[in-house]
């Protein structure tokens, strides 16, 4: 820059500087009245100011809005009624017949693109073809001459959302219902509407919704580029699906979300989502779950949250499969009827829920509010609610009727297919039957993997597990049918299952066992493949059959007559198998598949002391042998097996996991039942025996130190059940102390009414005691002290 | 600039969470913004970078931080623009460096699209009446008289933020600012 300023060109600046400051600070001033201000410069100022208008008109070009055309299609445009990122709105009077029109133009920046008008045409089209009382018809398209336009039915009434507050919520689901089904017309006829939301439906004075602006929204620019260019899609992404949102593949169900996230508005006055930016926004529609519309407002009736939701499920799986699906769910709520809409986040939402107080019971446990067994049931009935999407029908928490309907016919199935293994049929045996039998199993492997792969989960589970029933059954069949591993058991006939079955078609023990034991790895790679714990279950039961299996093989079905204790004694090592099974499982932190382990593992223990105290000579010779007034009766061995149980619990409570807790907690439970029936029964064969010979003294104490006995222990396990919680102790504690003391009536207190009088007496005193504790504790240990 | 109120509206309106105000703020400056931004980014820029690009981080950064701005007058909230580009800029240069180191070595060189391609002016700076007739000017202008234009009518700056700026006494730039509108006035009869 050169030259001195002269002392004109100086004011001619400060003058401008002057100018743009106010305008900076917001005055409104306009050149004409400021050059006034300067009248000596203002022959010089007024170009300058003129310049710095038109630098503002060139920066702000488009702020000038394009002209209105007067007239499109021979209609005369009377006013702009809308505009969007799209195009304009304009409403057009048909002067021949006399009527509104609404003109639709695409806006000039996209009429350039020649495909893109040219899909703009096409789609108003193929929407031309559409006739439905409740979407806006199109009445023609614009000639070629003309800005790309099309001519539409003019709707005058309110938008969906204004509509709804005045109206009821049986009006408000009658209106999305018809809205639906609307938009079910747009999807049979292959639209995807894309940018549903209130504002695109008007509800005229009759409650007849009608759709506008359908289709047409989408194609124009391809996703993404709507996505980030902020001005375009400000208005609408508080009903974008997530798969919109985040630019995946859109079919149908995007418009269910959008229904849904319409409809929670309708019942809640708010869209489901809003937040501050639009990445936020984006965010949430994919990640957030929203408020249940009963938590805003508590009079949303319940079904139709249920719809609600359903329809806004983040997974398109999980929605409604079709537009008319969900009007059909409406349809029943309008109808009185139970929707079947059971919307799978509430399960989410429980979870995360249940999560949160498991962790506050964690701490109530740890501060001793809570007693362990507290805990244990409460955390039980918790897991109960967080349900896992890969829950299997026994673990829903709600039964569906298509559930249900899945798992019978996986049940009939294999019941089809076990029915050729176990019968003869004259038309189908050898390969056909080998077939019939793999045309089950084999679909239901393909189908069952293909849902899982898909994200179906429930459905996937069911085909699985009936896969895994139809496994060993396939197995046996291939193996029946082409005599592979036909060998009787060591070559004896009697020792074959099947010979005890005559009505069977006979299946040797190798082969049961063989199709057992390949059908485990099999299950284990389920488990790994869908980590459902359901599979861990098949596992343990079909380990637990093999080890029965395996005792059949050993030669179970002849000891059966000449030894029969021995199955059972076999069986304890089968008991510890599952239980070490079950801890390992536990310890490398897999607790949803011990839990399955561990009852197989306590049935097993209670198998074998039970079935050893009945059939094992040797037990009761032992007992004789050490005690001989036991006379190795049954009973004693029983009480000999409480003992045992005892044992068991005191070491499973050392364990600090809560499945081992459970497993001390099942073998405590039956502790009383074996003591005070086995006391009982001892009792009542102590007294028959006195009975045959009075005068034997020794018989005699026996029978009655049983009598006195029985409501004595009886009253120990009623105390017993305090340290351990334990109910059951208390209850036939109760029981028996009844049956003893009727017991002591009939026989040592014959006729003797002090001993009615005496338990009078004996139970008031006791309840006076319970309800004055505290203080005769205290009264107690002060005269503990004294003395 | 337009009627200082109505963008302290729609300023107003952004904060109370209005989507559509924010749309017409965005329609208000996006030019503005798009030649600024064509000048912040310099020749070599423009190649790699699209100015669109650019806009449209920065309108998505003004609105998510529109909480943390303040009206104080009619041209801060342009120069808080401004200001939010800049930073824009700076990011997608240091990410471009690392996209295109990254895209060199999965394409080899002469299978890379045309560089010429990207220089496609934005859409915003395509048509010729409007922003693109105004960078054409500016263009013409030596670079102080341009700064000076820029700063006070695009960013809308005071005269003493412009002094300042351009570190110059408030004088020294009005005559600056004086003589660029005189220059910019005779470039319109050359045109």
């Amino acid at each position: 820059m050169t030259g001195e300023a002269g002392e004109r060109e100086r004011l001619l600046a400060v003058a401008l500087a002057d100018f743009l400051d106010r305008r900076a600070r917001g005055e409104a001033i306009d050149p004409e009245s400021f050059c006034r201000l300067h009248a000596d410069l203002a022959a010089e100022l007024e170009p300058q100011l003129h310049a710095l208008a038109e630098i503002d008109a060139l920066a702000d070009g488009h702020a000038a809005a394009p002209a209105m055309p007067e007239r499109l299609s021979g209609y005369r445009v009377l006013c702009e009624i809308g505009s969007g990122g799209m195009g304009r709105v304009f409403l057009a009077l048909d002067e021949r017949l006399n009527r509104r029109v609404a003109i639709k133009t695409l806006g000039p920046r996209y009429a350039d693109n020649a495909a893109l008008r040219t899909r703009f045409m096409q789609e108003a089209r193929a929407m031309a073809r559409l006739a439905h009382p409740n979407i806006a018809r199109i009445y023609s398209l614009g000639p070629d001459g003309e800005p790309p336009h099309f001519v539409m039915e003019h709707v005058e009434g309110a938008s969906l959302t204004d509509a709804a507050h005045a109206l009821t919520f049986q009006q408000r689901a009658a209106l999305m219902q018809k809205v639906a089904l609307a938009v079910e017309v747009l999807h049979q006829h292959g639209v995807i509407h894309r940018d549903l939301k209130p504002a695109n439906v008007l509800v005229g004075a009759d409650l007849e919704p009608k759709l506008l602006d359908f289709g047409l929204s989408l194609d124009v620019a391809d996703r993404e580029e709507r996505l980030t260019r902020p001005g375009e899609v400000m208005g609408t992404p508080d009903y974008f699906s997530p798969e919109q949102a985040s630019g995946g593949e859109l079919d149908a169900r995007s418009d269910i979300f959008s229904l849904g996230a319409m409809l929670y508005e309708l019942l809640t006055g708010e869209p489901p989502f809003r937040s501050a930016g639009i990445d936020e926004q984006i965010r949430t529609i994919c990640e957030a779950d929203p408020v249940l519309p009963r938590r805003i407002d508590p009079e949303v009736p319940g079904d139709l949250q249920n719809i609600c939701i359903k329809a806004l499920e983040k997974a398109p799986v999980e929605r409604y499969s079709s537009a008319r699906e969900m009007a059909a769910d409406l349809e029943r709520f309008l109808a009185g009827e139970a929707v079947l809409a059971s919307p799978r986040s509430y399960s989410r939402m429980v979870a995360g829920r249940a999560g949160q107080h498991l962790r506050e019971l964690e701490g109530w446990r740890r501060d001793r509010i809570l007693s362990d067994s507290e805990y244990d049931a409460l955390r039980k009935a918790y897991d109960r609610l967080a349900e896992r999407e890969d829950a299997w029908i026994m673990e829903v928490r709600r039964l569906t009727l298509p559930q249900v309907s899945l798992y019978l016919g996986a049940w009939v199935l294999v019941a089809g297919a076990a029915l050729i293994v176990l019968f003869r049929y004259r038309e189908l045996s050898g390969t056909p039957a080998v077939l019939a039998v793999g045309a089950a199993a084999v679909p239901a492997l393909w189908v069952g993997v293909r849902c899982w792969n898909s994200g179906r989960h429930r459905i996937g589970i069911a085909y699985l597990l009936a896969f895994c029933l139809l496994l060993p059954i396939t197995l046996l069949a291939v193996m029946g049918e082409y005599g592979v591993f036909s060998g009787f058991t060591q070559g004896k006939e009697k020792l074959e299952l099947f010979s005890m079955l005559p009505l069977f078609k006979p299946t040797t023990n190798a082969q049961l066992w063989w199709a057992l034991f390949v059908s485990l790895p099999a299950y284990y790679w389920l488990r790994r493949f869908t980590r459902a714990p359901v599979f861990s279950l098949a596992l343990a039961a079909a380990g637990a059959m093999l080890a029965l299996v395996t005792l059949i093989r050993l030669g179970m079905l002849e000891w059966i007559e000449s030894d029969p204790g021995r199955p059972y004694f076999y069986l304890i090592p089968c008991a510890l198998l599952f239980m070490g099974s079950g801890a390992v499982l536990e310890r490398l932190r897999y607790p949803a598949d011990s839990r399955y382990f561990y009852p197989i593992a306590v049935a097993f223990t209670m198998m074998a002391l039970t079935g050893l105290a009945i059939f094992h000579e040797p037990y009761p010779k032992w007992l004789n042998a050490t005690a001989p007034w036991t006379r190795g009766q049954l009973e004693y061995l029983f009480i000999v097996n409480a003992g045992i149980y005892f044992a068991l619990q005191v070491v499973c409570e050392r364990f600090s996991s809560p499945q081992m807790r459970a497993v001390a907690k099942a073998f405590r439970f039956l502790i009383p039942g074996h003591v005070m029936t086995s006391l009982l029964l001892l009792g009542l064969a102590a007294t028959e025996r006195w009975g045959e010979s009075p005068a034997d003294a020794g018989m005699r104490f026996e029978a009655r130190m049983l009598e006195v006995l029985l409501p004595a222990v009886a009253c120990c396990f009623v105390f017993g059940s305090v340290p351990k919680q334990m109910k059951n102790f208390f209850a036939s504690g109760l029981l028996f102390l009844a049956i003893g003391v009727v017991r002591l009536q009939q026989n040592l207190l014959k006729d003797s009414a002090l001993w009615p009088l005496g338990l009078i007496a004996i139970g008031t005193l006791l309840m006076l005691a319970a309800a004055r504790y505290a203080p005769l504790r205290l009264a107690f240990a002060r005269w503990r002290r004294t003395i | 600039m337009g009627a200082p109120t109505s963008s302290f509206d729609l300023v107003a309106r952004v904060k109370g969470g209005d989507r559509d105000a924010f749309s017409g703020l965005f329609d208000k400056y996006r030019r503005r913004l798009a030649v600024l931004i064509y000048y912040k980014l310099g020749q070599d820029l423009r190649v790699s970078i699209e100015i669109d690009d650019i806009i449209q981080e920065t309108m998505l950064r003004a609105w998510r931080d529109i909480g943390q701005f303040h009206y104080r007058a009619a041209g801060s909230f342009m120069s808080w623009l401004a200001s939010i580009a800049t930073h824009v800029i700076i990011d997608a240069v240091r990410h471009d460096g690392r996209d295109r180191r990254r895209a060199t070595a999965v394409v080899p060189l002469s299978q890379a699209p045309e560089a010429a391609d990207t220089r496609t002016p934005s859409r915003l700076l395509s048509q010729k009446e409007g922003a693109a007739a105004l960078i054409e000017r500016l263009n013409a202008l030596p670079d102080d008289y341009r700064q000076a234009i820029l700063l006070a009518k695009i960013e809308g700056l005071s005269t003493p933020e412009l002094a300042e700026r351009m570190g110059r006494s408030r004088e020294a730039a009005a005559l600056l600012l004086h003589r660029a509108i005189k220059r910019f006035r005779t470039l319109r009869d050359d045109v």
